[in-house]
């Protein structure tokens, strides 16, 4: 708070960790792996989306507790996952693939 | 016994569900209301710089008491109007001059460049001596210039207050009916995540592409999941502001006599006086008292601005001065008064910090009311309400079409009704709203009674919507959607560019203006104005796109029948 451009920078970053948060989490899942890249993952594949998904969204809330107050903290982060969450519902709903461009090792069906 | 077990639970689903419909439908146009201006009210006060041109300017810290505060205040006198409002609960003649002065204060924020000034004046022979007659002045901080309070502030004075009464102000009736939608709200909420189930496995999901009942649907389950805690507190925070200020104000009513005596307790334990003691005194220099309060806060490790000052009985060896900090770095509507003796300028008292059932108190209430200083949580508050919007709109319309073709072949008007309404409440509203500013815009300056022009703009645009949605709702009868939801989107999409381009003939500020001189309260405005217009006619081409295939379906099925 004491200086807002470095808050500015964190809060960036706070936004960009909740999104790839939210967007690993997402390809984690059955349905939205099929659609991001048109087949079913494994099991192993899919537990390594999903962790980095929850680490994200961790290290999300800690870029928001560096930035402000803890109890502003919290409703960046909260309102950020919400954010978030509809972001990535609506690169699904439009655009599949380009979510998968957070997974780029992930090959896609032939 | 599990069969039993399944079957209390299926029509516990069943009876949530029922809640969740008509609850939801009929209660669901009014917190269409209270989200949508809730949102608005988010930037008031940049709303306010947009719609009076001659308060563009930046915010302004609290001026000094000596140099600017005191010869306004020492202006001050009440309106006409309210001495007239008076005069019937007063024995005797109305003074001449009012200088039996019971409060000054002056409040600010770090988004207020004017400063609004409130004066209490006791009344000799009012018939209830606690009564005072009030007044309130607007000033230029840099220089105490009076500026005319009469126009209208449409975003702290016009929006802000639809947000949370409906402006229904008899008998507080607004504030029930918002109350009591926002309980419903809690209750929606509840039934809504049981009727859903699957929160986590849909939390992505939205098949634009599907059947029009299921993507509303999933809309309608998305916006209300996604922004689920955001939806919970505010209603719950909303409730709770309301609880303490309207709903139980028991102390004023039922219980006065107590109250009272505990007032006159409390204030003997504060050690702040409770009333005037008849004597003269002078005031000394408040400038210093508010310097010495920061001082304070300082030395807690919070340094900070004033936010508000109050002097309480001015001119009476009892008058004190109360110094108030601004809360922007946190949630919590924190105030860390420090009181002075006004006469001598001594220390009476500094508020010990608060336990911490008043911590939370004060986190809640200060999460709704937001005076911090952080613009990206202001702008995810719009979208938490805009998605609120959104929640209930789906819901809405959702409510329509599920029951429209049925409704269609059993004549009733029921989906049509509902829909006529739907259309007045979510496009209506951003019609009405963009028909003020456009009206804020065209009616000249110095127009008498300006303000009551630009709300007749806003009610007026309100009911045309609504009449012109019911004109049109004919094909809902027959299980085709209304045209009224196109044309509206339409009116927006023409109307909000249409407010930026007067803004810009009216007050010379084009966004080129206003982005380079980083004005962002008028900037932001038209930029969100600019984005609805693009949003609105995506939705209208959408929506004649559909009709389109809609009547087509019609017209094959009539061919059918013929055939």
């Amino acid at each position: 708070m004491h200086d807002p451009t470095h808050a500015g920078w964190l809060l960036a970053a706070a936004l960009a960790a909740c999104l790839a948060g939210m967007g690993w989490l997402a390809l984690g899942m059955d349905v939205h792996a099929r659609q991001a890249w048109g087949r079913a993952l494994s099991p192993a594949e899919a537990r390594s989306l999903r962790l980095p998904g929850w680490l994200a969204l961790v290290a999300g809330l800690g870029l928001c507790l560096g930035a402000d107050h803890p109890s502003m903290a919290a409703l960046v982060w909260v309102m950020a996952l919400a954010v978030s969450a509809l972001s990535v519902a609506f690169v699904l709903a439009w655009q599949a693939r380009w979510l998968g461009v957070l997974a780029p090792w992930v090959r896609r069906a032939r | 016994m599990r069969q039993g077990e399944s079957i209390v639970f299926q029509s516990f689903r069943q009876a949530m569900a029922w809640l969740h419909t008509w609850f939801g439908l009929v209660l669901g146009f009014v917190l269409m209301a209270a989200f949508f201006f809730g949102a608005l009210s988010v930037f008031d006060r940049e709303i306010d710089r947009w719609a009076i041109p001659s308060s563009r300017f930046e915010p302004q810290p609290m001026p000094s008491f000596e140099k600017v505060l005191r010869p306004a205040f020492e202006r001050m006198q009440p309106l006409p109007a309210s001495i007239e409002a008076m005069r019937p609960r007063v024995d005797g003649p109305m003074p001449a001059h009012y200088d039996s002065i019971a409060y000054w204060s002056a409040y600010t924020t770090h988004r207020d460049p004017v400063l609004a000034l409130y004066a209490g004046y006791q009344v000799p022979g009012a018939k209830n001596p606690e009564e005072l007659l009030l007044a309130e002045a607007t000033i230029d901080p840099r220089d105490g210039r009076v500026l005319p309070n009469d126009q209208l502030k449409i975003g702290s004075g016009f929006f802000y207050p639809l947000h949370y009464s409906l402006t229904l102000d008899w008998k507080n009736l607004g504030f029930w009916i918002v109350g009591f939608s926002a309980l419903v709200m809690l209750a929606a909420l509840v039934s809504g995540v049981v009727m859903h189930r699957k929160l986590f496995r849909e939390l992505f999901t939205f098949r634009p592409g599907k059947a029009r009942l299921r993507s509303v649907l999933d809309l309608h389950n998305l916006t209300g999941v996604v922004a689920l805690p955001f939806h919970f507190f505010f209603a719950f925070t909303g409730l709770v502001i309301f609880a303490s200020t309207y709903y139980f104000p028991i102390g004023h009513t039922q219980l006065h006599e107590l109250h009272e005596l505990h007032e006159k307790h409390e204030a003997q334990e504060l050690g702040l006086p409770h009333g005037r003691a008849g004597v003269p005194a002078g005031l000394a220099n408040v400038d210093a008292m508010v310097a010495q309060a920061q001082r304070r806060w300082e030395a807690r490790g919070m340094a900070g601005d004033v936010g508000f000052l109050v002097l309480q009985h001015v001119g009476d060896a009892n008058g004190y001065v109360s110094v108030y900090r601004a809360g922007t770095d946190r949630i919590a509507l924190v105030g860390q008064g420090v009181h002075f003796k006004a006469s001598t300028g001594q220390l009476l008292r500094e508020d010990p910090p608060t336990t911490a059932v008043g911590r939370v108190s004060e986190f809640l209430t200060g999460l709704h009311l937001q005076h911090f200083r952080h613009w990206l949580l202001r702008w995810l508050y719009v979208f938490g309400g805009l998605a609120g919007c959104a929640c209930i709109a789906t819901g809405l319309v959702f409510f329509v079409e599920k029951r429209k073709r049925q409704h269609a072949r059993q004549g009733s008007q029921g989906a049509r009704v509902v829909d006529a309404l739907a259309v007045a409440t979510v496009a209506g509203m951003g019609v009405a709203v963009l028909c003020m500013l456009v009206a804020n815009r065209l009616l000249p300056e110095a127009l008498p009674a300006r303000g009551d022009w630009e709300r007749h703009a806003f009610w007026g645009a309100w009911l045309l919507s609504l009449l012109h949605a019911a004109w049109r709702s004919g094909p809902v009868a027959r299980g085709l959607p209304n045209p009224a939801w196109r044309e509206q989107a339409w009116a927006i999409a023409v109307l909000a560019p249409l407010a930026v381009l007067l803004n810009w003939i009216t007050t010379g500020d084009h966004l080129l203006r206003t982005l380079g001189a980083g004005y962002w309260p008028v900037a932001g405005l038209d930029l969100a104005l600019l984005v609805v217009a693009v949003i609105a006619a995506a939705s209208a081409r959408r929506l004649g796109r559909r009709a389109g295939a809609c009547s087509r379906d019609a017209a094959e099925d009539v061919e059918a029948a013929h055939a």
